[in-house]
């Protein structure tokens, strides 16, 4: 790295000794700025150019309005809230999978259970959520008998969507925690250090990157999410997408839900700079790369493996009971009046839905490859190479992450709808919303990863005589081939469920699954929509398991399981 | 498997879904018409299939609530992705002529019309008339004691407390609709219907984003009660929800359902006969068949018994849609910040 450091080549002498670095570099570089910033540079034009004219009336307009500053505070408090907890969340559950030696069977048991928010459209949470905690709800007034049970606020948007997402911080430090050598908790532990100092001096500081990682997703999705806000919020708890999703959608004010969204921008771009520099100056290097085996040594407490059980337990349960909600509502008449057992729903997604699901289906067959392979790429280039424009290239990459799905699919309408670039009507426009979307998950997966391996590793291939070439693919590859795989799962549940985004970009020739459930839920077809979500869960999770597969053959004999999530 | 081996798998895969997608990526059909609905997929889709089979012209189309539906189609001008918009309140076909979205088309139906079904220069038809109801829930109703309301007033009891259910005026067309019914039985006088409207405000649990989001609500008794579109309210009934109907006897207002060209349509031909087709008793006489609660437009069809019974008694004007396109972004900004808070 030292040596790659102090001689840094320019672009002709990089093409000439590194082709296939300087063309990989290019590439992303023409589809960020294609798919990236072109689209933003037609949103941000929307909002400041009126009639020719730069003015700051939109920006002025939501700044001096008070209902839109109280929804920029309700976001970053929403957003903070449901970071923090469902990183907690994440990783009690990740904790309790890799250290509380639980049977297989049972970490598989909450594996599954856990994934479900993720791999379900995320405003079906939300509604099994209204059905159990609302003035006649399931628990609060049958089974508690409350009266007049409000559901609509903070709390229960808080709640679900910490449900929905604290799954992503689980993906991110399950792995994470795995990789860390536990030789180094025992030689701790060995060494007369209680379970407590291990855990705060050792294990806690090696997953640093993985809790920042994880706190900045959820911030990010929270922020971003539109769905749950739109059902659960209610009007007294108002946040920037879901009014800059009403401003667009219905008044017409393009330029108002822009300038919305841009203002929603800054704490997004804050929290991810903030998170780059705190994270940056700590090392979190297990030299010895991968670990060497699980050692036989109990680094938690009987009593704190108790607490952690059961509190893994508890959230499970509570998931299963919203799906089995679920379940039932697709499989009567009609939800809540007529419970008579039918298949007719089913049968409706298997006629007059074949369509649809053919559409999402094609859509995510091409994002997902596309957008791992783009993750992977990019993550790795951003960790591991020196170029100029490094840092702007990551964070231009990150952009359509923090931007709620909102905007971006405005920013796109507004972009390719007129020529010179037509691409409104096609899947394409869907497939490259996806990728430049979800993509950046594969990014900071492989990034997060990649930071637990110190270079030297590669240095040693270097210097033993191998090329670029062949260290990327004898080393490297192999080392970020779990976050390709998680960035694969990742981009395929997104390519199945997400909304936000997409609403924007589904046209007579393409449509998507999810647009479909939440017009069947407005249209009072709750069972319908109910057995679309059904089905989609069941295909996510099958793809997901025949991925799970692929990672299962891939390790090389010798080498740790790696306990990806994907692989369990 | 070798990484390498593995890769080249994947590549094939993706190469063979490649090659699907190429091969299944829909063709040059020889008619076809491409619509966005604002009707609900359940009640367009067998509409559109009675018009396929009559006319074996192929209808594509998505579903967007009006607001979606319009943001979208104002998008596309320059480059517009169908020929009609379908279905939906009329003053949402009025903001689009603002914009200039829809290009005159005058059907043979059209001069059959009552004026109030027509636009003047034939920029939308009607296809439907649409009265609003309050719907209860009757389980809500034998608890607190209550008879379903009969009057505007009675929504103001204290027993609704955080308990209505209604449409959000930024999305959509029933909320809309809701407004100028209220501005009417306050005989215009906005700061009467504004007054009106925040005593009212304690008492509404939520503001739905689209017309029909309150309707399983109040079905399910989460909610005690809203004020909906007949066309769901009834739709909620047949589906085994114990509700009432209900109206109230200062009145309440109508809105016509809409079509429209789209101006610079790519099949212009058989857009035109898929308006010519639902403004004509061709359509609206198939309401009944399907069980579809609207009221029928065209002066030749009878409508439905079932739902004549429902709507005898009731007090019903229609909302003057030059008055609601003038006042209609005033009165929502207005709505908006005063009542939404």
């Amino acid at each position: 790295m030292v040596a790659a450091a102090a001689a840094r080549p320019g672009f002709g002498a990089r093409l000439r000794a590194e082709p296939a670095f300087a063309v990989a570099l290019a590439l992303l570089w023409v589809l960020l700025a294609f798919f990236i910033l072109y689209p933003l540079a037609a949103l941000i034009a929307r909002v400041f150019v009126d009639q020719g004219q730069f003015t700051f009336a939109a920006i002025a307009k939501v700044l001096t309005d008070r209902n839109q500053v109280a929804a920029f505070r309700n976001s970053l408090w929403l957003g903070t809230l449901v970071g923090v907890g469902g990183t907690i969340l994440g990783f009690v559950f990740a904790f309790a999978a890799t250290r509380c030696r639980l049977a297989p069977a049972v970490v598989r048991a909450i594996d599954i259970a856990v994934l479900l928010p993720l791999v379900s459209p995320p405003f079906t949470t939300a509604i099994g959520y209204i059905f159990s905690f609302g003035p006649r709800g399931l628990i609060t007034y049958d089974l508690l008998g409350i009266r007049g049970a409000s559901v609509y606020g903070l709390t229960s948007t808080m709640t679900a969507e910490t449900l929905t997402y604290f799954p992503i911080a689980y993906l991110t430090l399950r792995p994470m925690l795995a990789a860390i050598d536990s030789n180094i908790e025992g030689m701790a532990l060995s060494l007369g250090a209680s379970r407590a100092r291990v855990f705060r001096t050792v294990t806690l500081p090696l997953c640093t990157p993985g809790l920042a990682n994880a706190f900045l997703l959820l911030f990010a999705a929270s922020l971003a999410d539109f769905a749950t806000p739109l059902i659960l919020a209610g009007n007294q708890f108002p946040v920037l997408p879901t009014q800059a999703y009403l401003q667009i959608t219905g008044l017409f004010d393009l330029s108002g839900g822009a300038a919305l969204s841009l203002v929603l921008l800054v704490p997004a771009l804050a929290v991810f700079l903030a998170q780059r520099f705190w994270v940056a100056r700590r090392s979190y290097v297990t030299v010895t790369g991968k670990g060497a085996g699980q050692a036989p040594f109990d680094s938690v407490s009987p009593a704190a493996r108790v607490v952690l059980v059961a509190a893994c337990v508890a959230v499970t349960l509570f998931i299963v009971y919203l799906y089995a909600l679920l379940v039932y509502a697709s499989l009567v008449k009609a939800f809540g009046a007529n419970d008579a057992l039918t298949f007719e729903h089913y049968r409706a997604v298997f006629t007059e839905g074949l369509r649809v699901l053919f559409d999402t289906l094609v859509i995510a067959a091409f994002a997902t490859p596309l957008g791992g392979l783009y993750g992977v790429v990019m993550g790795y280039l951003v960790t591991r190479r020196r170029f100029l424009g490094r840092t702007t290239l990551e964070i231009v990459s990150m952009i359509h992450y923090a931007l709620p799905g909102t905007i971006v699919g405005i920013a796109y309408l507004i972009a390719f709808n007129d020529p010179p670039i037509v691409l409104t009507g096609t899947a394409l426009i869907l497939v490259a919303c996806y990728v430049f979307r979800y993509g950046p998950t594969g990014i900071r997966t492989t990034m997060a990863l990649l930071q637990q391996v110190d270079p030297s590793l590669e240095e040693a291939s270097h210097s033993l005589g191998a090329g670029t070439g062949t260290t990327f693919r004898r080393i490297t590859l192999p080392l970020v081939l779990p976050a390709f795989f998680a960035a694969l799962g990742v981009m395929f549940i997104r390519s199945m469920t997400a909304i936000s985004a997409t609403i924007f970009l589904v046209s007579i020739s393409w449509t998507l699954v999810t647009v479909r459930i939440l017009e069947n839920m407005t249209e009072l077809r709750l069972g319908m929509a109910a057995a679309f979500s059904v089905v989609v869960v069941i295909i996510v999770f099958v793809v997901i398991g025949v991925i799970g597969q692929v990672l299962r053959r891939l390790r090389t004999p010798g080498s740790k399981p790696v306990t990806g999530l994907l692989a369990a | 498997m070798s990484i390498r081996t593995s890769l080249h798998a994947i590549t094939r895969v993706v190469a063979g879904f490649a090659l699907a997608a190429l091969v299944m990526a829909p063709g040059a059909r020889a008619a076809e018409v491409n619509v966005y609905s604002i009707w609900p997929e359940n009640w367009a889709k067998p509409m559109f299939e009675e018009f396929e089979k009559a006319t074996g012209i192929k209808v594509n189309f998505v579903r967007f609530s009006s607001g979606e539906a319009l943001a979208r189609v104002i998008a596309e001008k320059n480059n517009p992705k169908i020929d009609v918009l379908f279905g939906g309140p009329v003053e949402t076909f009025a903001a689009g002529i603002n914009e200039g979205v829809f290009e005159p088309y005058k059907s043979p139906s059209f001069a059959k019309l009552p004026a109030r079904f027509r636009h003047a220069d034939g920029q939308w038809t009607a296809i439907a008339d649409d009265p609003l109801v309050f719907m209860t829930n009757n389980k809500f109703l034998a608890e607190n004691k209550l008879k379903p309301p009969a009057s505007w007033q009675d929504l103001l009891d204290p027993a609704y407390k955080n308990g209505l259910q209604m449409a959000d005026a930024r999305t959509s067309g029933t909320a809309v609709t809701r407004i100028f019914s209220i501005l009417e039985v306050n005989g215009r006088d906005a700061d009467k219907a504004f007054a009106y409207m925040k005593k009212l405000r304690p008492n509404v649990q939520l503001y739905t984003k689209s017309g029909g989001g309150g309707t399983l609500p109040v079905g399910l008794g989460q909610a005690g009660g809203g004020i909906f579109f007949i066309v769901d309210a009834l739709d909620t009934k047949a589906k085994g929800y114990d509700v009432s109907i209900s109206f109230p006897k200062e009145g309440i207002g109508t809105s016509a359902e809409a079509i429209a060209l789209i101006k610079g349509a790519k099949n212009p031909d058989t857009a035109k006969k898929l308006i010519d087709w639902a403004t004509s008793a061709q359509m609206q006489g198939l309401f009944a068949k399907h069980k579809i609660n609207f009221v029928p437009a065209s002066p030749d069809v009878q409508i439905e018994p079932s739902l004549a019974a429902v709507l005898k008694d009731a007090k019903i004007f229609p909302i003057d849609d030059a008055y609601a396109g003038a006042n209609r972004k005033k009165m929502v900004d207005r709505w908006v910040a005063e009542i939404l808070p």
